[in-house]
């Protein structure tokens, strides 16, 4: 249980490190960008949206760094994160659109991605030596390749040129949203390129973790002896993967962060209607708000599925759970 | 650590050869350009030809200079990016791992913090906020990659030096009253090379990651020619759709090779540090000859072929 | 006595080599050796780290790693078929089994206890699973219930509570941990039973408690047993022969108290005047001078002799081989036993070690 309250505690700072980062930043950048973007607004945006806007990053407030802080700390747990310039809504309400897509989506490939990485890592590190080994430079270039590179070159052969998955968005926009078959149909339909796109780019860090791993262990007496138990292979197998798995998942709470921030590029390539794309929009329209809550946001969904991870972690170490032997 | 061997598997020696050609060609690159890339003086969307190996751009610019050109600022901002990174991650992890205590808590929170907060957002929060000058130079950008991608380093050698710490030698030192900077610098750095260099390639790839994304996204100035730069183009012109591959294909296929070259080569020290990933060298050749399996098999110790039916044979002529 | 011995032999090593390698780097590990364990007894395989005494097991076996290899030999295990149990007793050569008749036997006829229990259990897995695991696997007609009962009356035989079976492995103490491994290799009433070191990891009350749980359970169940052991003195309470290994050969081979109170090669007079003796007054214990020869440089004569006080001319020109000395039938590769004169006189035949040290200048020229 120590183990999961570090972790939680580490996260809690995380988060605040997260926050005060994003209230420091716009306050501390050479040449005052948000000062610029309201004079380059200006005409376009009513004067009570130049007011929020000055409000939110403490520009002409006769506040000191402190107040505004603490302030700002205060509408954060309001769940206020501003408003959207662009936009004109309120970002947590644009957020809350978008922020189901990311997770639906990069939550599904990044658990698909680690079981196949997984499995097909303990069998590359069993079966050492033999021609499966060939898999190895060629999962290492896909590791190499930019997520979003990978994902325009899948659009283009698969998508528009061979036509085999539907291509732009997150749904046929033939049917409306909603809980019935063909909408669900039609949302797996059109993130199957996007989810192989991730998978792909992601799979290789596993599964050369994992044979890495296997091969670590095959050396351990335990493995040895579940042979000499006269085991079926499979299981032997087994023995070896269920130990060599787990710095696996000690490592999938750090690679999480990682495989999202690749994975975000993909909703661009896919124009896939999540945090990602709207980050990206944000970035061209120089919408600082936004930028801001979509940071925050992703921060705080990437350290709660650390935390899932690290429960896995525990249920699966029986060693994590005796104080006395760590 | 008496001998550097570094395995010299066929792995290895490819992954070198990749990465000295591009270290290469961000040498002779701009010189190798036969036009300006930013030029526009050429006709638009031209196909591949003699005159331009992968066409031009919407704009009329040649897209091989663009290749050329780019990769200089790309492995720039990577091996900035990554020799910074890498210098903060030893400072922090070796402080941390041999002074350990207070210390430790603290540089291992710092280090935790920085893992745990996505690299990539942050980076563009930062980045968004960079007044435009500062996007086109190359040394800012990597510094701020740098920042984003020390922490696994730190991480890995932080555990590296509190094993060796433990050591005879290390305790000798200490035993024999030599300063702690000198142990760290003398008795300890010197063994983290491999850990160290593993950790080296692995952040110049992270950078080079980063920064393509940056500059993908449109967060770089897009003045300076790097591959990313390319992309971006690439895809505000709608390459992609157009089907014009010579435009996106080459700087993308250039990211990925030089990332599998980095990663091969990493494949070698991995096999270093951990003598298990090692496979037994030995010849193909002789195993078969002796009628060894092409594999060893946990709980099936291979029998070989007595050699002495070899000599037997050999001499059968005489008999 | 020595064709008795292949009459009920449970496992019989014929002319067995072992190389780590092959090609021209192999180096000789195990060389053509010869012993065999019969019904019900213990063999007991003693030498220094390096002798080869758990290579030649493991390979015998087929569980050396790799690089290990098989050179030559043979190794045939005869047992009853507890499918068939009116059939004859069964003979398999395990150099030449196939990966399948090897997985039948695995366990079921030769069990095997390692040094440490620790590495030895699955370290995520609950001590019940493992016994669950063996049993599921040779014993497929098993319920559930009668699994878990057979697992808790094999902890009963090794004196532990069954809520050991609920545990993990790093939960309980080495001693208890060896006796898993002891309960769980007796789990499916093995013909042999393989012990490498298994009490080196635990002190010494431990592992006279083990020992003697051992003894009792042998003579309880009538497995034959291979205890490997650089602890002469810890064998001799236990076997009822042992073999001494020096350099992949084996240089002596006796019933246990003829070899421990009379040894007769150098090597083994070395071995038990460097471990403290099982009761009697306290003696200076005397190491082997020198250290075990480098196996990857080819030695001509006899291995032993650079670390031998008594080696003679003949011992660096030829290699002495195992030959039965009296009629006891033990072996020995020794010239000294061969030579008439001149055998030293803790050596000698019919003189016993304790003795030794009071044989009178009369008694020598006798």
């Amino acid at each position: 249980m120590r183990m999961l309250a570090r972790r939680l505690s580490l996260y809690v700072v995380t988060a605040w490190v997260a926050i005060t980062v994003n209230f420091l930043l716009p306050r501390m950048m050479p040449g005052n960008p948000v000062q610029q973007l309201i004079g380059k607004l200006t005409g376009q945006i009513t004067p009570q949206q130049v007011h929020a806007i000055e409000l939110a990053f403490g520009i002409g407030l006769n506040q000191g760094l402190w107040a505004q802080y603490t302030g700002y700390l205060h509408q954060l747990l309001l769940g206020n994160l501003g408003v959207s310039i662009t936009l004109s809504s309120p970002v947590s309400s644009v957020l809350a659109s978008a922020v189901p897509w990311t997770v639906g989506l990069i939550g599904v490939s990044t658990i698909l991605s680690f079981v196949l990485g997984t499995l097909s890592g303990a069998l590359l590190g069993w079966f050492r030596g033999s021609r499966l080994d060939s898999v190895i430079p060629v999962a290492t270039f896909f590791q190499a390749v930019p997520y979003f590179f990978l994902g325009t070159v899948m659009l283009l052969i698969f998508g528009s040129s061979l036509h085999w998955f539907p291509v732009l968005g997150a749904y046929s926009p033939s049917v409306t949203p909603g809980w019935h078959w063909a909408f669900l149909a039609s949302l797996v339909r059109y993130g199957e390129l996007p989810v192989i796109t991730i998978v792909l780019s992601s799979v290789a860090g596993w599964m050369l973790g994992m044979r890495n791993m296997m091969i670590t262990m095959i050396a351990e007496d335990f493995v040895l002896m579940a042979v000499a138990k006269g085991l079926p292979r499979r299981k032997v197998i087994a023995h070896a993967a269920r130990n060599a798995v787990l710095p696996s998942v000690a490592n999938l709470s750090l690679a999480i962060g990682l495989v999202v921030s690749g994975a975000l590029l993909v909703e661009l390539v896919f124009n896939y209607p999540g945090v990602g794309n709207l980050l990206l929009q944000a970035v061209l329209n120089e919408d600082y708000p936004l930028i801001q809550g979509i940071f925050l946001v992703i921060t705080l969904t990437v350290l709660a599925a650390n935390l899932l991870a690290d429960v896995l972690y525990f249920v699966l170490d029986p060693r994590t759970r005796t104080e006395a032997a760590l | 650590m008496s001998s550097l061997r570094v395995p010299r598997s066929p792995k290895v020696l490819v992954g070198a050869g990749i990465v000295a050609f591009f270290a290469v060609l961000t040498v002779v690159g701009p010189y190798l350009a036969p036009y300006d890339p930013s030029a526009t003086t050429f006709n638009a969307n031209l196909t591949p030809s003699s005159a331009h190996w992968l066409g031009t751009t919407a704009l009329g610019q040649d897209i091989f200079s663009q290749l050329l050109v780019g990769a200089r600022a790309t492995m720039i901002v990577a091996i900035v990016a990554g020799v910074v990174a890498t210098l903060l991650s030893v400072t922090v992890g070796v402080a941390a791992g041999y002074l350990g205590g207070r210390t430790d808590d603290g540089l291992s929170l710092l280090s935790n913090v920085f893992l745990a907060i996505p690299g990539l957002p942050l980076l563009i929060v930062i980045d968004s906020y960079l007044p435009t000058g500062s996007r086109s130079n190359s040394f800012v950008i990597g510094l701020i990659i740098s920042l984003t991608g020390w922490a696994w380093g730190a991480r890995v050698l932080r555990a590296q030096t509190m094993s060796l710490r433990n050591r005879d030698f290390v305790e000798a030192a200490r035993i024999i009253g030599e300063s702690r900077v000198r142990i760290m610098l003398v008795e300890i750095a010197p063994n983290l090379l491999p850990v160290l260099a593993s950790s080296l390639l692995f952040t110049i790839l992270y950078s080079i990651g980063a920064y393509v994304t940056l500059a993908y996204v449109g967060l770089t100035s897009t003045a300076v020619w790097n591959w990313g730069t390319m992309l971006y183009w690439a895809q505000s012109n709608n390459a992609p759709l157009a089907n014009q591959w010579y435009w996106f294909v080459p700087p993308g296929v250039c990211i990925a090779l030089i990332g599998t070259g980095l990663a091969l080569m990493n494949f070698g020290i991995d096999e270093f540090i951990n003598p298990r990933l090692r496979a037994a060298g030995l010849s193909a050749k002789v195993r078969r000859a002796s009628g060894l399996p092409r594999r060893p098999r946990l709980g099936f110790t291979p029998v070989a072929r007595p050699r002495a039916v070899a000599t037997v044979t050999a001499r059968g002529d005489a008999q | 006595m020595a064709s008795t011995i292949h009459d009920d032999a449970v496992l019989e090593i014929e002319d067995f080599s072992v190389d780590y390698g092959w090609g021209e780097g192999a180096v000789r590990a195990v060389n053509h050796v010869n012993l065999s364990v019969r019904r019900s007894r213990v063999l007991g395989v003693a030498g220094e780290s390096g002798s080869g005494k758990s290579t030649l097991v493991y390979a015998v076996t087929r569980l050396l790693r790799s690089p290990g290899v098989i050179a030559g030999g043979r190794a045939r295990l005869s047992y009853d078929d507890p499918r068939t149990p009116d059939a004859p007793r069964r003979h398999l050569d395990l150099v030449t089994a196939t990966s399948g008749e090897l997985r039948d036997i695995r366990w079921s006829q030769v069990s095997i206890v390692l040094q440490s229990a620790l590495n030895a259990l699955n370290p995520v897995l609950r001590i019940g699973r493992e016994f669950d695991e063996v049993l599921k696997t040779h014993r497929p007609t098993m319920s559930r219930v009668q699994r878990r009962e057979r697992a808790r009356e094999l902890l009963s035989l090794v004196g532990l509570n069954d809520d050991r079976l609920a545990r993990f492995p790093h939960e309980l103490s080495g001693g208890q941990r060896q006796r898993i491994m002891i309960a769980l290799a007796l789990a499916l009433d093995p013909q042999l039973v393989i012990m490498d070191e298994p009490t080196t990891a635990l002190d010494v009350v431990t592992q006279r408690e083990i020992v003697n749980e051992l003894a009792n359970l042998r003579a309880r169940f009538g497995f034959a047993m291979i205890f490997i052991t650089h602890d002469l003195s810890l064998l001799v309470e236990l076997a009822d022969d042992i073999a001494v290994m020096y350099a992949g050969n084996v240089v002596e081979w006796a019933p246990a108290h003829d070899l421990y109170h009379a040894p007769r090669h150098p090597y083994t007079l070395g071995l038990l005047n460097s471990s403290p003796p099982l009761s009697g007054p306290r003696r200076e214990l005397v190491g082997i001078a020198g250290s075990p020869p480098d196996l990857s440089q080819p030695v001509s004569g006899c291995s032993f002799r650079a670390r031998c006080a008594f080696a003679l001319d003949r011992c660096s020109r030829e290699a002495p081989e195992l030959r039965v000395i009296d009629e006891s039938g033990r072996k020995v590769a020794c010239w000294l036993q061969e030579s008439v004169t001149e055998v030293p006189a803790p050596l000698r035949r019919g003189v016993r070690r304790d003795d030794a040290a009071s044989v009178s200048p009369e008694a020598v020229a006798r």
